[in-house]
């Protein structure tokens, strides 16, 4: 057959249509939704998983004391509130690390990530897509988890203000996780094994972020290392609003909240540069759809 | 070259008599060989044994040591308490899901049908794979001990009695576990997806076991409470505890009726389980999707 006219069958009449961002990052949902519904049953284990998790917490911190809650500033709701404020805080960042690592390790390894690079699918609208169906889930989850410690008893302090400014907190910590998730991505790009970089900060930051515990109760050393940490600024913050009524109007929620802008301001840079690196690198070895 | 030529090449003169033995052991060091090859994960996971020892330290400076008596264990502090509870349940869930967690992988990577077409019978395979899995999980149930009493200086009581005692309760935690492991592994054989039935035994095993709380504090919920005394390992803690906080042996009569209870458990779930996987194992080779995943 004719060249020429092999091409002129299999070549498009009618150019690409520029398809609007919001539509494939909603294709991306839906497909990402269908698929989450099909493993019903690991849903079902999955909420018993978190409810168990924290009804655990409820039993513990039966046998607390609110002292060191109290000292540390955290004045309403006693352990229990303070325990589940960071049980369902640490999920969710946990969520948006491993979010993107894990959606590019199952395309990969499905063997899907190819495929859909090769359409006109811009790499950071794939990356879009694939992180916001985990954040619908997480967001769900957090809900959740704090309907079920208000369910057991979780005491809130709740002003407008102090919801407000909790928004805001929670902005700022997934802004600051997605950077670790963005670098560590990048690394698996590269090294396609598992990840240590999300393994060692999820580790590092639930001992010395204060997710069970106050910071007063670690040794100055950890307490130091924990000021490296945005979830360490996120949960102060957070528990100030949620336990005490702070807003942005007190001193204490400002400084955590510019030393969370001040890590996010340089984490960007650094994770975005690692992650072009590991991309670039794959791409130039061909490897991008093998895991 | 003529075919029969071929296969007098491939034929073996002598049947081959290995003995059961010998499979267990050529399993076990073919998977503990892959094992010691992930030195980073081993790596990366003794370091969280410590993080989480460390954690549970600083958790336990919150707590009211008059309220952790109520377990009636005596006046013991909670990282005592606590300590026990976290290394006997990461123990125990290790062992489960090894099994499981192993099957999978032979399943993806496609080396399973290999094994089921040779002589190597199942059984020995899951002796082989479960002995890797006691030692590799004894490991970290070794370093949380040894963080434990010699960096935290945790009062366990140790000295032979004891520790012999301890092994042995150990031993029966598993074995009475062991069938829900088999039955967990075959399901996987034949369904596929995951393990979600260790999954569910380790979360509510945890939380079910009384490992951070004493069980007392469970009984304003009485079905909570009459499911936490119907798993074995509730009075697998029970004796470990009355062992390293009491300083009790097994023959004590305070552990006798726990070590009674582990037996049944044992004797019952473990046929269970063998013939769950049997089924499991026959299930693919009969629809032919041993390789599959």
């Amino acid at each position: 057959m004719d060249t020429n006219k092999l091409i002129e069958i299999i070549s498009e009449e009618v150019p690409r249509r520029k398809i609007p961002i919001h539509q494939i990052v909603l294709s991306f949902i839906v497909r990402d939704a269908k698929i989450w519904w099909t493993y019903k049953f690991w849903l079902l284990l999955d909420i018993s998983g978190i409810i168990l998790f924290v009804v655990t917490y409820y039993l513990f911190s039966l046998i607390t004391t609110a002292q060191q809650i109290q000292e540390a500033g955290y004045m309403v709701g006693g352990y229990f509130t303070f325990a589940l404020i960071g049980i369902a805080f640490q999920e969710y960042v946990h969520f948006a690390v491993q979010s993107i690592n894990e959606s590019i390790r199952e395309e990969q390894w499905n063997g899907t990530m190819e495929t859909i690079l090769s359409t006109v699918t811009d790499f950071k609208i794939f990356l879009l897509g694939e992180v916001c169906f985990s954040f619908i889930v997480s967001s769900a989850v957090l809900l959740m988890s704090l309907l079920v410690g208000l369910a057991l008893g979780a005491k809130f302090y709740v002003t407008p203000f102090s919801i407000l400014t909790t928004v805001i907190l929670t902005i700022l910590l997934i802004a600051s996780h997605m950077d670790i998730g963005i670098l560590s991505a990048g690394i698996i790009m590269k090294i396609k094994q598992g990840n240590p970089v999300t393994w060692a900060f999820s580790w590092i930051s639930q001992l010395v972020s204060g997710v069970f515990y106050p910071l007063g109760l670690l040794p100055w050393y950890l307490e130091w290392i924990g000021r490296a940490f945005p979830l360490t600024y996120s949960l102060d913050g957070i528990r100030l609003c949620l336990q005490s009524g702070k807003d942005l109007t007190s001193p204490v929620i400002l400084s955590d909240i510019i030393s969370l802008i001040i890590f996010v301001v340089i984490a960007t840079p650094i994770a975005l540069y690692v992650f072009k690196i590991g991309y670039d690198a794959a791409r130039r070895d061909g490897s991008l759809g093998q895991y | 070259m003529k075919v029969e030529d071929l296969i007098n090449i491939f034929r073996e003169n002598e049947t081959r008599v290995s003995s059961e033995l010998t499979h267990v052991w050529a399993v076990f060091w073919a998977n503990f060989k892959i094992f010691l090859s992930y030195k980073t994960w081993v790596i990366m996971e003794t370091i969280s044994t410590i993080a989480s020892v460390a954690m549970y330290s600083f958790m336990g400076l919150q707590v009211d040591v008059k309220r952790v008596a109520l377990a009636g264990y005596g006046e013991v502090d909670w990282l005592s308490f606590a300590l026990v509870g976290v290394a006997t349940a990461n123990y125990l869930w290790m062992c489960i899901s090894r099994l499981s967690h192993s099957l999978q992988h032979e399943v993806r990577e496609g080396t399973l049908e290999p094994i089921i077409t040779s002589l190597i019978n199942m059984r020995s395979y899951i002796i082989g794979q479960s002995i890797r899995g006691f030692l590799v999980s004894g490991y970290f149930m070794l370093g949380v001990m040894v963080v434990g009493l010699l960096i935290l200086k945790v009062p366990l009581v140790i000295n032979f009695g004891t520790l012999l005692s301890f092994v042995a309760i150990i031993l029966l935690m598993v074995f009475s576990y062991a069938g829900i492991g088999m039955m967990a592994a075959g399901l996987i054989l034949v369904y596929k997806k995951g393990d979600p039935l260790t999954f569910l035994f380790a979360s509510l095993t945890e939380f079910l076991g009384g490992v951070l709380f004493p069980l007392k504090y469970l009984e304003s919920f009485p079905v909570l409470y009459a499911l936490a005394w119907l798993m074995p390992y509730t009075y697998a803690l029970d004796a470990a505890r009355r062992i390293l906080l009491n300083g009790v042996i097994l023959v004590s009569p305070s552990v006798l009726p726990d070590v009674v209870v582990l037996i049944i458990y044992a004797v019952i779930f473990i046929p269970i389980g063998l013939r769950v996987f049997k089924w499991g194992v026959n299930r693919i080779r009969f629809e032919g999707t041993v390789a599959t995943y």
